[in-house]
């Protein structure tokens, strides 16, 4: 049998990235209303269009209702108890990092993320954004080189107004879904990746995402519009102090792929997660989607999702392009109390479009895990395919793991297969690992990340090793 | 509100028997199942008020049965023909349960049923007459097999209800026919229990005419070591929706469950199935194909709950769909809901059509398209024609399909 009190013991690790930084910030006062939207783009100096486009989702926000469909159970959200912006104080207009305060540096620099030259080795390029605003971004000159812009969401708005004004809500309406309007309406900064014709990005780009303050929520937004014949790697990442109250996480990632262009999306998200009766934590709510727009175009989603208190969260992928393919590889790992509700859509509207889904959930502790996600075969999706696999782990009697597959086909010259398990961490093999001199967190680890095999190895190496740690520090103390 | 009215007028509120009463008064606070739940959100909204559209009928016209003869080795009852049934023989008996045996045990059932869900059965029992609704109580083995008869008159709503009673250790084989009628709804509720270490193999077969329509709901609560077969078949109805709902109540138990369901023109046809395991041990296969033709529309939804106290679950679940014209939809949602962690639980689906290599091959080899194509669609059907008992040699449905293709 497995001993329960063996695993306990183990080095309860906390969570390391709980610390706070004690920096001073600007913040606007709490609550939302129009006037609270013209404050923001006005300290954004933001042009005419997008001030409306704020002003247009804000109105239709007010109109919707809070979805409910999902199988979580949380605290009614005040809206009004918000803050919508937050940023730290600095000077007017920062030429290089040199002139960025060493508090955020430093912050950055605990949390693993290379800002500063000398840490600049590893071949990633950075937008680090600390709650409300972009920080700094790091390879900008070289990336420049080949074309490709990567900055802020806040600086394309200045320099690239064409751009936004051309591709902003055009994957996710202002109108898509309530927390995609609530973004649409309030959204501080993101990044800004454009890759042009024919260019494979030197570089991994990277944006790192930092909740620094308690009462304020973040509302980052994401573009990345990769043109014909580009590629490009993007990864993201997440972490916010320990906070006993829950803080509001409401982003929105758009992807636009055209003819032959292909963009492999990244994300470990290791949001706190609250304690372990549940106290605190981070309520996340993204809406995230991708666009292949042209022909034979690729959008990859893959994501490890292991921290939050709520989850809510489907990266999606429209396949509009003859020939376009759309991928999500999935791990979703809960705890404690944590919940979550993910999964992803494929939209086949184009002809010869080909989905996969690879999701695996873990659920300990009391947590609630559910896979939820749709595939939809539009009338004109001759010759398309999807394959879906769905896994679960359940570690505990007390942990619960659903599956929620919609299936929809309006074209009989396709093919969907789907398919789900529901499996445990089996003894056997424990004992097997075990009698051969292996410990038995390790023997644990081994398991689960055996079980995340098919997921991890489309990470990007950096990000397969972090996750691989990750999970195993997540399950301390929750296998019985 | 109208469907209420239309009860009402249809009779003095004294000649409402207490069960009506209560189902009545459930309906009066919603009366109609609420679209965007998720057991209504893709049922055709014009078609279930075409089903409400007929004036209720209780007293059946002359009901010839289709076919095929009568053989002397069936037990043969038609709900609605004041059939009284008392059989008692040396290794098996079956008796009509009493009036307050019935009332006891539906009103039991009531208290549990939900709205939405059990829509379809608050419609039923408000209908159904005494005249029809039939109770059985069957007990011993070597029982020859039975068949029930549910039809519907035309240009009219007809409710039947039926109740089954499986006594310890009894084991039968049970065919229940739905027949629908030209421009006519018929309400099918059946409940089943099965005591310890009974079995059945358990036989729906529903067709209609055109414009028929149909709400067929089985409810079953499976007592333990019981066995349960459900083999399944429903075709040509406008509308029609099988809503089964299987409940393990102390696990230990065995479900086997193998449907199918067929849309042509603009119909239809819906499944919708819930298994709940409330003990260890339970077992569960599944398999439900449809075929969607023409303009149709088929609907799998099939949802599997375990609980923590069902450790040791072995449950899995199968939707497998051809889809044959540009035109039809077909939507299918298996789902697991897991708390226990002993269990093993798997579920899949597919949508696809008729494989075209398979068929490529059979006409090099002289076989002509059509003749593959029924050949293909013979094994496709065959796998849950034969699973439904009585059926396989005297009810010809793998031709009466094939042949209405």
């Amino acid at each position: 049998m497995v001993n329960e009190n063996l695993v306990k013991d183990v080095v309860k690790e906390p969570y390391k990235y709980g610390f706070v930084t004690d920096i001073e910030t600007e913040k606007i006062e709490k609550g939302l209303n129009e006037n609270i939207i013209k404050l923001i783009s006005q300290k954004k100096e933001e042009p005419k269009f997008l001030l409306d486009f704020r002003l247009k989702a804000f109105k239709k926000w007010q109109k919707m209702k809070e979805p409910d469909w999902a199988a979580l159970g949380y605290k009614k959200i005040d809206y009004q108890d918000i803050i919508y912006y937050s940023a730290p104080k600095q000077k007017e207009k920062i030429s290089s990092l040199d002139e960025v305060d060493p508090k955020l540096l430093e912050t950055f620099d605990k949390l693993g993320i290379p800002l500063t030259e000398q840490k600049k080795l590893t071949n990633v390029a950075v937008d680090a954004v600390f709650d409300s605003v972009s920080i700094a971004t790091t390879f900008r000159e070289e990336l420049a080189e080949h074309g490709v812009i990567f900055c802020s969401i806040s600086e394309a708005v200045k320099n690239h107004p064409d751009l936004i004004e051309k591709y902003l809500g055009t994957v996710v309406p202002a109108s898509d879904n309530y927390f995609a309007a609530l973004n649409s309406a309030v959204f501080s900064d993101g990044s800004f990746v454009y890759i042009p014709k024919g260019v494979t990005c030197p570089m991994d780009l990277s944006s790192y995402f930092r909740i620094n303050s308690g009462d304020s929520g973040q509302f980052e937004r994401t573009l990345i519009i990769a043109e014909e014949s580009s590629s490009v790697s993007y990864l993201e990442g997440c972490t916010a102090p320990m906070f006993d109250t829950n803080t509001l996480h409401a982003a929105v990632v758009e992807l636009i792929a055209l003819d032959d262009a292909s963009i492999k999306y990244s994300t470990v998200q290791n949001w706190y997660a609250g304690d372990e009766e549940g106290i605190g934590g981070i309520f996340n709510f993204v809406t995230k989607r991708g666009k292949c727009l042209g022909k034979r175009s690729k959008i990859s989603w893959s994501q490890v999702e292991t921290g939050s208190a709520i989850t809510w969260k489907y990266p999606s992928c429209l396949l509009l392009g003859e020939e376009s393919v759309g991928e999500f590889y999935s791990v979703a790992l809960t705890n404690n109390l944590q919940q979550a509700d993910t999964g992803t859509k494929m939209i086949h509207i184009g002809p010869k479009t080909k989905s996969t889904i690879v999701s695996k959930g873990i659920s300990a502790g009391k947590s609630k895990n559910s896979y939820r996600g749709l595939v939809k075969m539009g009338t004109k999706a001759t010759g398309s395919r999807n394959y879906s696999q769905c896994d679960s782990m359940l570690i505990g009697d007390q942990a619960s793991a659903n599956t929620f597959p919609y299936i929809k086909s309006q074209q009989p010259n396709s093919e969907i297969e789907h398919e789900a398990s529901t499996c445990r961490i089996s003894e056997d093999q424990l004992f097997y690992l075990q009698s051969r001199g292996i410990e038995f967190e390790e023997a644990v680890s081994m398991m689960v990340s055996g079980f995340c095999r098919d997921v991890f190895n489309q990470l990007p190496m950096e990000f397969a090793a972090e996750a691989d740690k990750l999970l195993a520090l997540k399950l301390e103390g929750s296998v019985g | 509100m109208e469907i209420i009215e239309k009860i009402k007028t249809n009779k003095s509120n004294e000649n409402l028997t207490e069960i009506q009463k209560i189902c009545l008064h459930k309906l009066q606070s919603s009366p109609l199942p609420n679209p965007k739940s998720e057991l209504w959100r893709l049922s055709n909204k014009s078609k279930l008020s075409n089903f409400l559209d007929y004036s209720v009928n209780e007293k059946d016209s002359k009901f010839d049965i289709p076919y095929p003869k009568n053989s002397q080795s069936t037990i043969r009852l038609i709900i609605g023909e004041n059939c009284e049934i008392k059989l008692i023989e040396k290794n098996y008996s079956i008796q009509q349960l009493s009036e307050d045996e019935l009332k006891k045990y539906i009103k039991e059932q009531i208290s549990f049923f939900n709205q939405n869900e059990n829509w379809s059965d608050l419609l039923n029992l408000s209908l159904s007459c005494k005249n029809n609704i039939l109770g059985l109580k069957i007990n011993g083995s070597k029982i020859p097999p039975i068949e029930i008869f549910s039809h519907a008159s035309s240009n009219s709503l007809n409710a039947k209800t039926l109740v089954i009673f499986l006594e310890k250790n009894c084991d039968v084989d049970l065919l229940q026919v739905n027949l629908g009628k030209e421009n006519s709804s018929l309400s099918q509720s059946t409940f089943f229990c099965l005591k310890e270490n009974s079995s059945v193999n358990h036989g729906v077969v529903s067709f209609g005419e055109s414009r028929s329509n149909l709400l067929n709901s089985l409810n079953v609560i499976q007592q333990k070591n019981s066995a349960y077969n459900l083999g399944s078949l429903h075709f040509k109805f406008n509308y029609a929706r099988f809503e089964i709902s299987i409940k393990q109540s102390a696990g230990n138990a065995k479900t086997n469950i193998k449907g199918m369901q067929i849309t042509k023109k603009d119909e239809q046809i819906s499944t919708y199935t819930k298994i709940e395991f409330n003990g260890p041990n339970g077992f569960l296969d599944q398999i439900n194909k449809s075929l969607a033709d023409d303009k149709s529309h088929a609907i799998f939804e099939g949802s599997i709950i375990v609980p923590k106290i069902a450790q040791r679950t072995d449950a899995s679940q199968l939707s497998r769909n051809l889809l044959l014209s540009n035109l039809a939809q077909i939507d299918t949602k298996p789902q697991l809901e897991i708390i226990a962690d002993d269990v093993k639980c798997k579920h899949g689906a597919t949508i696809s059509q008729l494989n075209e290599e398979e068929l490529f091959y059979m006409r090099t080899r002289g076989i002509t398209l059509t003749e593959a194509s029924k050949l293909q669609l013979s094994s496709y059907f065959q796998e849950v024609i034969s699973f439904i008992p009585i059926s396989k040699d005297r009810w010809d449905l793998l031709d009466k399909l094939l042949n209405e293709n």
